[in-house]
């Protein structure tokens, strides 16, 4: 398992278009991708339960990539982090 | 490896005794209207107490006891058809009612059969059997002269038509005759096989009645010991329908006895026992004719009653109610009437062993009376009411029924140690006894596995390869949760569907179907004469599914079909349905339509003022602008998520739509003020419950918009999300359309 650390920088934090855009963006991948936000873990291909974390600006999230290729999904998952969140 | 197959046939015994607790249900009360109507109808027993002036040909009350009589006589009579048919139930695994109809065939054209043969020897002339054919030797059954074969000539019918449908009811046969394949060749292959079966018998069972009929001389000519062999036989016969040849020369013929009453000679035992009764001079009746019929009464009135007694006692405790009144009936009609079928069919079956144990105490019972020298007739068996008519009224004098009565306890006793000790010893499925649990899981697991080993399109799919034919079906047709009946006709099979929208026709044809037809809702998928196959084939798929062996998801959505061997999938659809963890390959992608969320004027999801919800990159949907600060659930389902901010809810449909319903464009920014939640999350709420309600004008006032999408987020898992309605709406109406 391949883990980082994100603080949402975005206003709505992971809210409506940005959770969209990851469920989106970690469709692409195999691995098994999720967001941990205070002890709470969402699958990060599912929609309703990432936004259901409710991740605002300034909050740190955990994500963990699991997975054949995990090394490079969690390189590309970061920069689309660091890119529209 | 002889171990394991004395172990099936013991298995396949207890499967035919089971099958047969249908039928025997209805043998106490047919063989209560037996025993009273003809008891009353008896023209010695009317002429000897006198009734005679209002029991005789002609009045009221005769013609309702030879009603009663006639009713009972008729289930008694047919036992052997009626144990073909419940047998072909019991044993076919797969189209038991083709097995059943089968079963009837078999059994007609058997019995036809022997009568062909028996009319081609002369053993029938003209309708009349032939003098010089043994007394009992021939019977007439379904209004076929035929041999007497009991109930033995119906399990072996019934028997071969389960086999026959197990083995060919997928059967597959040239284009040419595909029409007469599948379900449609078992009543062919049962015909043949009946007439085969039919000259087989007529060869081999007279040479088994010989044999019998030579035994009876034997018994006759010795003394208590012969009684006890008498009770023996008679008794080890009765399954096989053979004691009636064994008997009867004893009670109608010469073999039992000759004597001269009044100053006419009676021959055979019950005659002799009748004219005595009648006989104004007669002292003591002749023992040496009620040895042959007294001796059933202790086993029949004391013991059988026990040994129902004993299967109450070992039965589960839970079951007890259930099994308490068959079991008491059983007894009781045993008691009464001397009807014993009923209760000696539901151990006969599931251990012969205890059957033997009977037959030898029968055989005591006759040698006991034998030797206290009781005499009590009978009609036709041993229960409380020939007792009461032919020994008790008579007078002790003449039968010395009081002796019997210590008899009947002693053996009322000792059948139940004995039935008791057996049924633990050995534990026996006696009623209330059957395996619910593993055992019976296991079994049908087997069979499960058996049925697709042997039979998909003739034999080539393995069991761990699911009928493709059938997946595509299925997947065509909006899976199981949309399927209510499956039928086929003469080229078509016909499905009735929940609702027939979901229908996919490209799938359908892919199947090999030439052509498909929408009724209502009801579909007709056209493959031409074999469709009794792909039907078959289809339900036996559809079970499967239903019953969870086979992971409906693994073909609903064929792309993540390779992962779906993992345990999480195997779960209840229902669960998966409404947890959202499970993976997405879990998920049961039904069709369903959405009720409108809210009151308002339905917006296309692209005319929306916000590019996250316009683009669908959270997915497909509707937007509703609302007349009213109200939203409603638009369908049964769980809520997911209920934002701490108040203005968006997730939830999932009991259709496995997973919804996000967000109330105004931006509103995250406000916080929560002006929104109230009526809801909270993993709550179950029905369509139309009030979600959240907010202050339209204050919100509006703040500058945010009130439009609020409905947003199918697992757009990905359907083929098509499209709004279905348009101009202003009324919450609850239906919207959208996911398929």
């Amino acid at each position: 398992m391949k883990s980082f650390e994100y603080t949402i920088t975005d206003e709505v934090g992971i809210h409506a278009r940005p959770a969209g855009l990851l469920v989106k963006e970690v469709k692409k991948y195999d691995s098994v991708i999720n967001v941990t936000k205070d002890g709470k873990s969402a699958e990060a291909k599912k929609l309703m339960a990432l936004m259901g974390l409710g991740v605002k600006q300034g909050d740190t999230v955990t994500v963990s990539v699991e997975g054949g290729d995990e090394e490079a999904v969690a390189a590309k998952i970061e920069e689309f982090f660091k890119n529209n969140l | 490896m002889k171990e394991k197959n004395s172990g099936q046939i013991f298995a396949a015994a207890q499967q035919i005794g089971k099958s047969l607790f249908l039928p025997i249900a209805v043998l106490p009360f047919a063989g209560i209207l037996l025993g009273i109507g003809s008891s009353f109808t008896n023209e010695t027993t009317i002429a000897t107490y006198g009734l005679s002036g209002i029991l005789h040909q002609g009045t009221a009350l005769y013609g309702f006891m030879l009603m009663l009589a006639n009713a009972g006589n008729a289930i008694f009579g047919n036992l052997a058809l009626i144990f073909a048919l419940a047998v072909a139930m019991g044993m076919a695994k797969k189209e038991k009612g083709v097995a059943v109809m089968s079963a009837g065939i078999f059994y007609i054209v058997m019995l036809v059969t022997i009568n062909s043969l028996l009319v081609l020897d002369r053993s029938i002339v003209d309708g009349v059997v032939s003098e010089t054919v043994k007394e009992g030797a021939i019977t007439s059954m379904l209004g076929i002269q035929t041999l007497q074969m009991g109930v033995f000539g119906g399990i072996i019918a019934g028997l071969a038509a389960a086999m026959l449908c197990n083995r060919f009811y997928k059967i597959q046969l040239p284009t040419a005759l595909s029409f007469f394949a599948g379900t449609r060749f078992v009543p062919i292959a049962s015909m043949a096989c009946a007439i085969l079966t039919g000259a087989f018998l007529y060869v081999v069972w007279p040479v088994i009645q010989n044999g019998i009929f030579a035994l009876g001389a034997l018994v006759q000519a010795s003394g208590y010991f012969g009684t006890f062999v008498y009770g023996c036989i008679e008794r080890a016969l009765i399954p096989f329908g053979l004691h009636h040849i064994f008997y009867l020369p004893f009670w109608h013929t010469g073999v039992g006895g000759t004597v001269l009453i009044d100053g006419a000679t009676v021959m055979g035992a019950q005659n002799i026992f009748f004219a005595e009764l009648a006989s104004p001079n007669t002292i003591k009746f002749s023992i040496d004719a009620c040895r042959f019929l007294t001796g059933k009464y202790p086993f029949m009135m004391g013991g059988l009653p026990g040994a129902a007694l004993a299967m109450y006692a070992t039965a589960k405790p839970e079951k007890k109610k259930e099994v308490g009144s068959l079991l008491f009936s059983v007894g009781l009609t045993s008691f009464l009437t001397g009807i014993t079928e009923p209760i000696e069919f539901t151990f006969l079956f599931l251990a012969p062993a205890l059957f033997g144990v009977h037959v030898v105490l029968a055989g005591l019972a006759f040698m006991t009376c034998h030797i206290l020298g009781i005499c009590v007739g009978t009609t036709f068996s041993d229960g409380l009411i020939d007792l009461i008519l032919y020994g008790v009224l008579p007078g002790q004098a003449k039968s010395n029924w009081m002796m019997l009565i210590p008899v009947l306890l002693v053996y009322f006793v000792l059948y139940f140690i004995i039935f008791r000790f057996f049924i633990v010893k050995w534990d026996l499925k006696t009623p209330g006894r059957e395996a619910e649990g593993e055992t019976a899981h296991l079994v049908s697991k087997d069979e499960y596995r058996k049925a697709t080993g042997v039979g998909i399109a003739g034999g080539k799919t393995s069991d761990t390869k699911f009928d493709e034919k059938s997946a595509a079906i299925l997947k065509g047709v909006g899976g199981t949760a949309n399927l209510v009946d499956i039928d086929c006709c003469a080229t078509r099979l016909r499905l009735t569907l929940v609702d027939s929208k979901k229908v996919n026709q490209a799938i359908l044809k892919s199947t090999g179907a030439s052509g498909v037809v929408v009724k209502g809702a009801g579909i007709q998928v056209i493959y031409g004469p074999s469709v009794t196959i792909v039907k078959s084939n289809f339900e036996e798929f559809v079970d499967q599914v239903r019953s969870g062996t086979i992971p409906e998801a693994s073909f609903m959505d064929a792309e993540e079909a390779p992962e779906t061997e993992g345990p999480e999938t195997e779960g209840p659809a229902a669960e998966t349905r409404t947890n959202s963890d499970a993976p997405a390959a879990g998920e049961d992608m039904k069709s369903s339509v959405l009720g409108a969320h809210m009151n308002g004027m339905v917006v296309p999801l692209g005319e929306v003022q916000d590019e996250a919800f316009a683009s669908g990159a959270l997915g497909d949907g509707v937007a509703i602008e609302p007349s009213e600060g109200k939203l409603f659930a638009p369908a049964d389902g769980v809520i997911e998520t209920v934002f701490d901010t108040k203005h968006a809810v997730g939830m999932t449909t009991d259709d496995g739509t997973e919804l996000l319903l967000h109330i105004g464009i931006d509103t995250v920014k406000l916080g929560g003020k002006h929104f109230e939640t009526h809801i909270s999350p993993k709550q179950r709420v029905k369509k139309g419950d009030l979600l959240v309600s907010f202050d339209m004008d204050a919100i509006k006032t703040e500058g945010y918009p009130c439009i609020t999408p409905m947003i199918v987020c697992n757009t990905d898992d359907y083929q098509a999300v499209e709004a279905i309605a348009d101009g202003e709406i009324k919450a609850g109406q239906d919207v959208l359309s996911v398929h």
